[in-house]
C-alpha cells in the first residue's frame, strides 16, 4: 500500500511537462470549450490530430492514456447506444420493432464517442504531465484573483495539498485496522447487507479517531512552524511564465479559433 | 536563551481532572548552546513545558522568556516560534507537503523569506541532516528515522537558535534512533544549536550535558547526567530508569565492589573497570576463573531440543511476495521454516522492513504464503476455509499500538467483541471478557469507561485483553511496549510474564528492542531482509554484537559491555545480557 501513487503523474522531461501548470490548466479549459464547438468530422479530425501531436511531444506512453478511457467505457457504450437507437432520421439502416438504426444515428453516435474520448484524453494529458503539487499551485494561483470576492484560494490549495499528503498514510492505516479487527474475529465478507454495513463500524470508528488526532497534531506542528494562512507568505518555487508558455498559449488560441471556424466550413 | 520564573500552567477544560499534566512553579534557565534532556514519566508535564517554549501554550501564571521575549505577549509569538523550533513524536503528523524539499521550505515560506534564499536554506539544511539525495521523495516512501530528519531540517530552515524535540525517537527502530541522535548531537556540537530533548530513553539522555527530571509538574532534579543517574533508587521511584551500565554499577556496589556510581556509558564502564580492576583480576586470577567457568557452563548457544515438547505452530518453507508479477514485486519473506513449541516465549527481532510483521501475519492466516505451508497444532491452516475463524481464535495477534483499534463505547464491550464474534453464549462471553481483563491487570472500576478516557498504558492493556478474551493458545504481540514510558513498559512486560505463567500460553513477541527481548524471551529469532538469520538462545545471539549491528540491530547495553570487557580480559564471558548475571560475574572477578 505504501507504493500507492496519487493521480497518475508520469514523470519524464518533456516540453509539456515543463510548461507552467497555469498554462496547462487554462489550456485544458480552452481545449474542452473548443471541442464543444465541433459539429462535424472536420472539427473532430483536427482535434484528433492535435491530441496525437500532444501525446507525441509529451513522451507519455499512449497505453497510459487509454487506461484512463477504461474507466468511462460504460458511459461511452451507454451514450453511443442512446444516440444509435433513438435518433430519428430518414435513412433507416436496420429496424427491430420500435428500435431502429438510422444513418443520422450512426453519425451522431460516432461523434458522441469521439467527443467523450477526446475530452478524457485531453484532461488525462494534463494529469499525466503535471504533478499533484504543481496542479494545486496552479489552481491556487488561478483562483487568486477571486480573493477579492472572499474566495479562500490559498486555504483551498493548502487543503488539497494536505489531502494528497495523507491519502497514502490513511490508506495504510485502514489496511492495518482491517487486519487487526480480522484478527479479533471480525468478518467483513459474509452476511446480509445491513450486517456487512454494521461490520464496518470497527473500522470506521478507529479510522475517524485517528484522522482527528492526526489533524490535531498536524495543526499544532504547522502552527509551531509559524503557519498563519497566506499572510506575508512566500513560495520557494515561483511560477514564471516563460517564452515556451506564451508560445504554447498562442498555439492553443490558434487551435480554438480553427475549431470554431470549422462550424462554417 | 530560555528563562522562566514561577511558570505555572493549568489546562482549563480539565482543571480538576487532569491537574497532573499541568506545570506548577517552574524555574529554569537554559543557556544558549546547551544540550538539555528532560526526563519524566507520562503526565509529568514535560510536553506541556515543551509547548510553552514554542509559545504554543502561554503560562497561566509566572513568566517565560525565550531569547528575552515574553511568551505571554501575542506580538512575540512568531519571533519565538522562529527562534525555538519544535519537532514532535509522530513523524507522519508533522510533514505537511507531498515532497521532502517542499516540506522543508514550509517554515521559511511562512516567514516570508525570499524564494532564492529559501532554495539555499533548503539545500543547506537537507545536507546538514544528510537527506540531500531524498529532496524530491514523497514522505511516505521514507523510513521513520528519515522522516524525523526531514522534520528536523524543516525546523532548521527557519534558522532557530534552539530546537525542542518532544520524544522524537519514540516511534523509531534502533537505526532510526541512531540517525536522529547522531543528527542532533552533531547540530549541537558543530552548529552550536541549543537542544532540548524530551525522551524516555535513558541512554539518549546520557548524551546530553544536562538532565532535568520532572515529576507532577515540578522540576525535581537538574544536574549533569552522571550525577542524575547516580541516584538509581530515586530515579526508579520517579517511574524512570537509568542506563543499564549505571544500574550494573549500582548492583556491583551492592555487592561491595568499589566502582564509581556515576558511570553512564559503556566506554566509561570499560575504562573504569579495566583501569581499577586490571591488576585485581590478575592477582585474583584463580578465584575469578572458577566462578567464571560456572557461568560459562550455563551458556549453550544452541537451544536444547526436547523431543517430547508439543509443536503448536509450524512454518514449512514459507515465502511471501508482495505484488507478485508486477513492477513493485517485493520478496518479503523467503523460505522460512520455523517450529514453535507450546509454552515458549519467542522473541522475533529485526529492524523495520526485515519481514517480521509479514511473518507474524502468517501465523493466523491474515496473509497467505506465496509458497510453503503453515500448520497450527498439526493442521494446515489454508487447507480449509472454514478453519479460518478457528485459527484466528487459537492464534491471537495483537498489532502494534493496539489501542488505535478500540472502537466500542465501553472497555468491557470492546473486550467482548472477539468472544461475541465467536458466537458464544452471553455467559461465556462475560466470563471470557472478565477473565481477560483480569489477566492483563485492568482495574475493575474502569470496565464501563469509554476506552478513549483511559491513559496510554491502560488503553494498551484493554486492547491486549480484547485479543486475550478469545482464549488463544498462542499470543503474538507486535511491539507491545512501543511508545510507553519506562514505568508503562515495566508494567506491560511484567504482565506478559505473569500471563504466560498463569495461562500457560505460548507467547511470540515481536520487537526491535534487544533489551525487551532480553527481558522476557527464552528463544530469539532474528529476521533480516525477509530471511531468518539466527535462531537460538538470547545469550548466544546477543554475543553476535557485530553481526547484529551490521543488520541494523542493537545489542543490549550489558551485552555490549561484556563483549568489550571480554576483549580486554578473555576470562570475562561475553554471553551475558542481564544485569544480575553481569553483576555476579564482575563481582566475582573483582573479589
Amino acid at each position: 500500500m505504501t507504493r500507492i501513487t496519487i493521480g497518475q503523474f508520469y514523470p519524464t522531461n518533456s516540453v509539456i511537462h515543463r510548461l507552467d501548470p497555469r498554462v496547462k490548466l487554462l489550456g485544458t479549459i480552452f481545449y474542452i470549450t473548443a471541442l464543444l464547438f465541433a459539429n462535424h468530422f472536420a472539427g473532430y479530425g483536427i482535434a484528433v490530430l492535435f491530441i496525437a501531436a500532444l501525446v507525441k511531444i509529451s513522451k507519455v506512453p499512449p497505453r497510459l492514456l487509454f487506461r484512463g478511457l477504461r474507466a468511462i467505457l460504460f458511459i461511452l457504450v451507454f451514450a453511443a447506444s442512446i444516440n444509435l437507437f433513438l435518433t430519428p432520421g430518414e435513412n433507416i439502416l436496420v429496424q427491430f420493432g420500435f428500435l431502429r438504426i438510422t444513418i443520422e444515428g450512426v453519425i451522431l453516435a460516432i461523434q458522441m464517442i469521439l467527443r467523450l474520448v477526446l475530452l478524457v484524453l485531453g484532461s488525462t494529458i494534463l494529469t499525466l504531465t503535471t504533478s499533484p503539487i504543481q496542479l494545486t499551485d496552479g489552481i491556487e494561483s488561478l483562483l487568486s484573483p477571486l480573493k477579492r470576492l472572499k474566495v479562500p484560494s490559498h486555504d483551498i490549495a493548502m487543503m488539497m495539498t494536505i489531502a494528497l499528503r495523507f491519502i497514502p498514510t490513511l490508506a495504510d492505516e485502514t489496511e492495518k485496522i482491517i487486519k487487526a479487527q480480522k484478527a479479533r474475529g471480525a468478518d467483513f465478507d459474509t452476511g446480509s447487507l445491513t450486517k456487512r454495513a454494521k461490520s464496518l463500524i470497527p473500522i470506521l470508528v478507529p479510522l475517524f479517531v485517528s484522522a482527528f488526532k492526526r489533524a490535531d497534531e498536524l495543526a499544532t506542528a504547522m502552527e509551531a512552524r509559524c503557519y498563519r494562512g497566506d499572510i506575508n507568505r512566500t513560495k520557494m518555487k515561483q511560477m514564471k511564465i516563460i517564452r515556451t508558455d506564451i508560445f504554447a498559449m498562442n498555439i492553443l488560441i490558434f487551435f480554438c479559433i480553427i475549431m470554431i471556424l470549422t462550424r462554417w466550413i | 536563551m530560555i528563562k522562566s520564573e514561577k511558570l505555572t500552567f493549568k489546562y482549563e477544560a480539565f482543571e480538576d481532572v487532569d491537574a497532573a499534566a499541568a506545570l506548577c512553579g517552574i524555574d529554569i534557565e537554559i543557556e544558549s548552546g546547551e544540550f538539555v534532556a528532560i526526563l519524566g514519566h507520562n503526565g509529568s508535564g514535560k510536553s506541556t513545558l515543551a509547548r510553552h517554549l514554542n509559545a504554543l501554550l502561554a503560562p497561566t501564571e509566572g513568566t517565560l522568556w525565550v531569547g528575552g521575549l515574553d511568551t505571554k505577549e501575542p506580538a512575540n509569538t512568531w519571533e519565538i516560534r522562529q527562534s525555538t523550533g519544535m519537532v514532535f513524536q509522530n513523524p507522519d503528523n508533522q510533514i505537511i507537503a507531498t515532497i521532502v524539499e517542499e516540506d522543508v521550505a514550509f517554515g521559511p515560506e511562512n516567514l516570508g523569506v525570499s524564494s532564492g534564499e529559501i532554495r539555499e536554506r533548503v539545500d543547506e539544511t537537507l545536507s546538514l541532516v544528510g537527506m540531500s539525495e531524498y529532496a524530491d521523495f514523497a514522505p511516505h516512501h521514507l523510513s521513520g528515522g528519515q522522516k524525523q530528519r526531514v522534520a528536523i531540517a524543516g525546523v532548521l530552515a527557519m534558522r532557530p537558535g534552539c530546537i525542542v524535540l518532544d520524544e522524537p525517537s519514540a516511534m523509531l527502530d534502533p537505526s532510526g534512533r541512531h540517525e536522529v541522535m547522531e543528527t542532533i548531537t552533531r547540530l549541537n556540537r558543530e552548529s552550536g544549536i541549543t537542544i532540548i530533548l524530551i525522551t524516555h530513553f535513558m541512554e539518549e539522555a546520557a548524551c546530553a550535558n544536562r538532565v532535568v527530571v520532572m515529576d507532577a509538574g515540578k522540576i525535581v532534579m537538574d544536574d549533569v547526567p552522571p550525577k542524575i543517574f547516580a541516584n538509581v533508587q530515586r530515579m526508579k521511584e520517579l517511574g524512570l530508569g537509568v542506563p543499564k551500565v549505571t544500574e550494573l554499577a549500582f548492583e556491583l556496589r551492592k555487592r561491595s565492589v568499589l566502582i564509581r556510581q556515576d558511570i553512564i556509558t559503556v566506554d566509561e564502564f570499560v575504562s573504569e573497570f579495566a583501569g581499577v580492576g586490571a591488576d585485581v583480576i590478575f592477582r585474583e586470577q584463580r578465584a575469578g576463573c572458577e566462578s567464571l567457568t560456572s557461568h560459562l557452563a550455563i551458556d549453550v548457544g544452541e537451544r536444547e531440543k526436547s523431543t517430547e515438547a508439543e509443536i503448536i505452530l509450524e512454518l514449512k518453507n514459507v515465502s511471501h511476495i508482495y505484488n507478485a508479477n508486477s513492477v513493485f514485486e517485493k520478496i518479503a519473506l523467503s523460505d522460512i521454516s520455523l517450529q514453535i513449541t507450546k509454552g515458549e516465549i519467542v522473541a522475533v527481532i529485526g529492524h523495520t522492513g526485515s519481514g517480521k510483521s509479514t511473518l507474524i501475519q502468517h501465523f493466523n492466516a491474515l496473509l497467505k504464503p506465496s509458497s510453503g505451508e503453515v500448520f497450527v497444532d498439526g493442521a494446515n491452516i489454508h487447507a480449509n476455509k472454514k478453519l479460518l475463524k478457528d485459527i484466528r481464535q487459537r492464534v491471537g495477534l495483537v498489532f502494534q499500538y493496539p489501542e488505535h483499534q478500540l472502537f466500542e463505547a465501553t472497555v468491557y464491550k470492546d473486550v467482548a467483541f472477539g468472544p461475541t464474534r465467536m458466537g458464544l453464549s452471553e455467559k461465556e462471553i462475560e466470563q471470557q471478557a472478565i477473565d481477560a481483563l483480569e489477566a492483563v491487570g485492568f482495574p475493575q472500576e474502569f470496565y464501563d469507561k469509554s476506552p478513549f478516557e483511559l491513559s496510554g498504558g491502560q488503553k494498551r492493556r484493554a486492547a491486549i485483553a480484547g485479543v486475550l478474551a478469545m482464549r488463544p493458545e498462542v499470543l503474538v504481540l507486535d511491539e507491545p511496549a512501543a511508545g510507553l514510558d519506562p514505568r508503562g513498559k515495566e508494567e506491560i512486560f511484567a504482565q506478559i510474564k505473569k500471563m504466560h505463567k498463569a495461562l500457560g500460553i505460548t507467547v511470540i513477541l515481536v520487537s526491535h528492542s534487544m533489551d525487551d527481548a532480553a527481558r522476557l524471551a527464552n528463544r530469539v529469532v532474528v529476521m533480516n531482509k525477509g530471511c531468518m538469520v539466527c535462531d537460538g538462545t538470547p545469550s548466544g545471539i546477543f554475543a553476535q554484537g557485530e553481526f547484529l549491528q551490521k543488520i541494523g540491530l542493537d545489542t543490549p547495553q550489558i551485552s555490549q559491555l561484556m563483549t568489550r570487557l571480554n576483549k580486554i580480559d578473555p576470562k570475562i564471558p561475553s554471553r551475558i545480557f542481564t544485569i544480575e548475571a553481569a553483576a555476579d560475574v564482575l563481582a566475582a572477578v573483582q573479589l
